[in-house]
């Protein structure tokens, strides 16, 4: 199967400072990778450069097999790119619909098509698993985890096939992290959208990941798919493998 | 969605609560119902609610300050300001006066005048996206710079500061002020038959087409989102700058509306015109609901202020036995009242 995305020997370079270094990884659709690395190993400069934000200074990026060369955020998006940030760029006064339509609302004539729109809104989350009673609603009265998923929802309606989940989980609860991972799950199953799960929840990623990529210090340390990746090891690879081991002799020679 | 029962459970007060325009609501009731008790005890009851002259007196005012309160209250929604208003509309006067004086036909001078203070609202809206200063203190520059400007030119040209433009303004067949054609159509007022000054009727007009623009198109929708969270609209492909340079060219030209019209029916430009209407306007707009952060507030929010603001400030005059200082620490109290009340309604949205 041809990956949605892969990247091929990515470096990129901001002056001396190396924030990316030979970054090899494939991501399928309909399955979930999990993207995992503690702060500052280059996660967000990864994000940029699949967005569309950054170009790398080495290597390609395919998407579905060819090679493409992102100058704006803008090309990212309508090449199937949908970005789902940290901050989810809602606006908690407006109404679910408005949410959801912000920027690229449907018209009927000169006027807004509320009908149409509420419609599908409710459509839209519903098949992620979340009932909208009333999307007239401001968004100030839905939880954190119902706003990550109408940021998800909105990425897929608007033709993501790529979706790049930004530590969708961080800033939530215990309860809404489950709801999100559940959102999460749900889109896998819509089947033909590959999502990069960015993470450093480890517990997270193993419940969902179908493959995995550990980020260290600007390099990928191991990737592959679960089979492939020894799954008790997931800890400390996250913080760096060998790091952790010299961390633990340290502590024990105490 | 009538087929989802839990939409019961939200029930009509907890809807009507999550309008902005709701605290207006309860302030205009009061407002009208303390006026209506007062000039009955003094029996000034008639003249200020019956008699056609004590309604103009507060109708008109609520017009003036309604006009300027919509551009006021869409600048505030999209998370702006415009302190220059009022001295937009001298501008726009001694601006409209001067063409006059200099023999430019009537309709042309209007045309004229409504480019030029257009083209002042895209400067300032410029400024104040591509600087990034907060526009009171851009549009605080321009409080003194449209008036200055405007005294500085009839002073240079004309030698006077008010400019008398009376003897441009042809006398209608049938006598009274305002009188050629074009003045009749764009200024008609009460010699052209009509109750009220021609404020009220574009008054009128311009709300409905604004409170329609605001909630039923995707540039009504724009203005929310850049004033709730610029970067979030940016991301989502909203034009902030363009939108918000909009707005300050609608402030501005409905400044210009207002300076035009009141040369119109008083025949003179006066370099005093619209002197703190600013303030008013704003204040109206706070009463109405809008949030000084952005991103909240409703154009019928203002003009249910503008008329809380017209009904205190003339009906004062008809209750002789209260101070008409008290007025300006009354309307103090209401501006500090409603912006707790707003505040307190907004946070039950957010809360839910």
């Amino acid at each position: 199967m041809i990956p949605s995305i892969e990247f091929r020997g990515v470096s990129k370079f901001f002056g001396n400072i190396i924030a990316l270094k030979d970054i090899s990884f494939k991501v399928f659709k309909g399955e979930i990778t999990a993207l995992l690395g503690d702060n500052g190993a280059g996660k967000s400069t990864l994000i940029k450069l699949l967005s569309g934000v950054h170009i790398p200074s080495e290597g390609e990026i395919l998407l579905s097999g060819e090679p493409v060369n992102f100058k704006s955020p803008r090309q990212a998006v309508s090449a199937g790119i949908g970005t789902v940030y940290q901050d989810l760029a809602l606006q908690p006064l407006m109404s679910v619909t408005r949410n959801f339509f912000l920027g690229r609302e449907i018209t009927k004539g000169l006027f807004l098509n509320m009908p149409l729109m509420n419609t599908i809104t409710k459509k839209e989350m519903a098949k992620l698993g979340i009932d909208v009673a009333d999307p007239t609603q401001p968004i100030g009265t839905m939880s954190g985890g119902q706003r990550q998923t109408l940021a998800i929802a909105r990425a897929i309606y608007f033709g993501a096939n790529v979706l790049i989940l930004d530590e969708p989980t961080s800033a939530l609860g215990q309860k809404q992290q489950l709801e999100v991972l559940r959102t999460i799950k749900k889109v896998k199953e819509l089947g033909d959208i590959a999502i990069i799960f960015i993470t450093h929840n480890d517990m997270h990623a193993k419940l969902l990941g179908d493959r995995f990529a550990f980020l260290n210090r600007g390099k990928v340390l191991a990737e592959g798919s679960r089979d492939e990746i020894d799954m008790n090891n997931l800890r400390p690879l996250m913080a760096g493998g060998a790091e952790l081991e010299k961390l633990e002799t340290e502590f024990s020679g105490r | 969605m009538a087929s989802d029962e839990r939409i019961r459970d939200i029930g009509l007060i907890r809807r009507s609560i999550s309008r902005p325009e709701l605290g207006s609501v309860f302030g205009l009731i009061i407002i009208v119902i303390t006026f209506m008790t007062l000039t009955s005890i003094s029996g000034t009851f008639g003249a200020m609610w019956l008699n056609p002259i004590g309604i103009q007196a507060w109708v008109e005012l609520a017009a003036f300050v309604g006009i300027l309160a919509i551009g006021a209250s869409l600048l505030m929604i999209a998370g702006e300001f415009d302190l220059s208003m009022g001295a937009n509309i001298a501008l726009a006067g001694h601006s409209f006066a001067i063409f006059l004086l200099f023999g430019v036909p009537i309709e042309l001078a209007i045309i004229l005048t409504f480019i030029e203070l257009a083209f002042l609202g895209f400067i300032i809206g410029v400024i104040v996206v591509r600087t990034g200063l907060p526009s009171f203190i851009v549009t605080l520059a321009f409080w003194f710079a449209s008036r200055g400007f405007a005294v500085f030119l009839s002073q240079t040209f004309f030698n006077q500061s008010r400019l008398s433009v009376k003897a441009n303004l042809k006398p209608p067949p049938g006598g009274g002020e305002d009188p050629t054609l074009i003045d009749n159509i764009f200024a008609f007022d009460k010699a052209f038959g009509v109750p009220f000054d021609a404020e009220v009727y574009y008054f009128i007009i311009l709300v409905f087409i604004v409170a329609f623009i605001t909630n039923r198109t995707p540039y009504g929708n724009w203005i929310y989102a850049s004033g709730g969270d610029p970067v979030a609209a940016r991301a989502v492909g909203v034009p902030v700058a363009r939108v918000k340079i909009s707005l300050f060219m609608i402030s501005t030209s409905l400044a210009c509306l207002l300076g035009i019209l009141t040369v119109m029916t008083s025949g003179a430009s006066d370099p005093k015109a619209g002197d703190f209407r600013e303030l008013h306007a704003i204040a109206a707009a706070v009463i109405g609901g809008c949030a000084l952060t952005g991103g909240y507030g409703s154009v019928v929010g203002a003009v249910l202020g503008a008329l809380i603001f017209a009904i205190a400030s003339r009906g004062i005059n008809f209750v002789p036995f209260i101070d008409n200082n008290l007025f300006r620490v009354m309307l103090g109290m209401l501006i500090l009242g409603s912006a707790l009340l707003n505040q307190f309604l907004r946070d039950r949205i957010v809360k839910g």
